[in-house]
């Protein structure tokens, strides 16, 4: 078992491998790489060749180490995930999920292509896609209800099922709570349009998405469990992530039931 | 917003009518603890919750299992469809137990 005093129970780091500029990139996390970067190279080359999700997983006899790095071909480059635990565990009483669940999670949600790592210049594409419908500022616990008002009212102009609208707003819920507990305190919620699909982008000027402060016992005001990711997940078909030391931004995605007819994306 | 009402008794029943997220639980925290002093077993009634999220999910498995701890049963009743939906994709059943539930009778 790790040493309780640890400070980093643990870690993610996301790196890219660019085939044609034969670089290796860091997307998010620090520089140190898990195993030598000329062997992530060489394996990157190996799931690019295969075409195929490869992922290398070390569990020691107690089943406490989950280390595992993730090799993700997309087009002419891979990206590589890897997610260390430091051999955190729960204490006793403490009822949130397992560390090493989320991140199979998160390993399982990039496996799946439904999560995927942004750089700096993906991120600010991406968040300024489409056209805004709504822009929130999320301050408090209180601003969390009065922002699902206001996002179930722009989507209730949009075509979008009664379903959707729903699954929609409950994610808009985690991804803003989250924000709220882990983000700094705050942040800005926003609607966009895209031609075929419904955008939610969540930042904030946090310190960055990490997993730190789970060894820190859970607080009165903070029983989000760590399933707020989980649900996003399986309720939208893509979400991306672009996480760092000045800010996180957390894009959501959910394809429109019908194409609309009166906020069609430029 | 979250509303609660308590119908005192031998098992106080916690009505609860709104939405159960982050900035609710430390009032539900407070109203159940408060209701259940003198009691060996609670009920949540879930009828009224229009929206939960993994907050309010939370604040429910965290209760019932502390409760538990101290020798006090917190029951779950009426789960709304809002509540049902989300406590199956978190697997609340699995966190707490079958036997903090209480399924609702058949109709005839």
């Amino acid at each position: 078992m790790m040493p309780e005093a640890s400070p980093t129970p643990a870690t993610l780091q996301v790196y890219r491998y660019d085939a044609s500029a034969d670089v290796l990139r860091m997307i998010v996390g620090d520089l140190s790489t898990p195993i030598p970067p000329t062997d992530l190279v060489e394996r990157a080359r190996e799931a690019m060749r295969l075409r195929s999700f490869v992922c290398h997983t070390v569990t020691d006899y107690h089943d406490v180490l989950g280390d595992e790095v993730c090799f993700i071909p997309r087009g002419d480059h891979c990206d590589i995930v890897s997610i260390h635990t430091n051999g955190w565990r729960r204490h006793h009483g403490d009822h949130r999920r397992s560390l090493l669940d989320i991140l199979n999670d998160l390993a399982a949600a990039v496996a799946r292509g439904r999560l995927h790592f942004l750089d700096d210049n993906e991120v600010e594409a991406e968040r300024s896609a489409g056209k805004e419908l709504l822009a929130y500022a999320i301050t408090d616990s209180t601003s969390l209800a009065a922002a699902r008002y206001a996002v179930d009212l722009v989507l209730k102009n949009l075509k979008l099922s009664d379903d959707s609208r729903e699954r929609v707003i409950l994610s808009v819920s985690e991804a803003t709570t989250n924000m709220l507990v882990h983000g700094g305190g705050g942040g800005m919620m926003a609607l966009r349009a895209l031609d075929d699909r419904l955008r939610v982008v969540v930042t904030d000027a946090g310190s960055g998405l990490n997993f730190f402060n789970w060894i820190e016992a859970p607080k009165s005001s903070a029983v989000s469990m760590g399933y707020g990711y989980k649900i996003i997940l399986e309720n939208l078909e893509q979400v991306y992530l672009h996480t760092g030391t000045k800010g996180t931004t957390l894009i959501l995605d959910r394809t429109f039931d019908e194409r609309p007819d009166n906020h069609v994306a430029h | 917003m979250l509303h609660t009402r308590v119908d005192k008794g031998v098992a106080p029943i916690i009505y609860l009518e709104g939405e159960v997220d982050l900035d609710c639980i430390e009032t539900l925290r407070w109203v159940v603890s408060d209701a259940v002093r003198g009691s060996d077993q609670a009920v949540l009634d879930f009828a009224g919750v229009r929206f939960i999220d993994s907050s309010g999910a939370g604040i429910f498995v965290r209760l019932c299992l502390d409760l538990r701890a101290q020798g006090i049963q917190l029951k779950a009743r009426n789960l709304s469809p809002a509540v049902d939906d989300v406590f199956g994709m978190l697997k609340v059943r699995e966190l707490v137990g079958e036997g903090a539930f209480i399924e609702p009778q058949p109709q005839n």
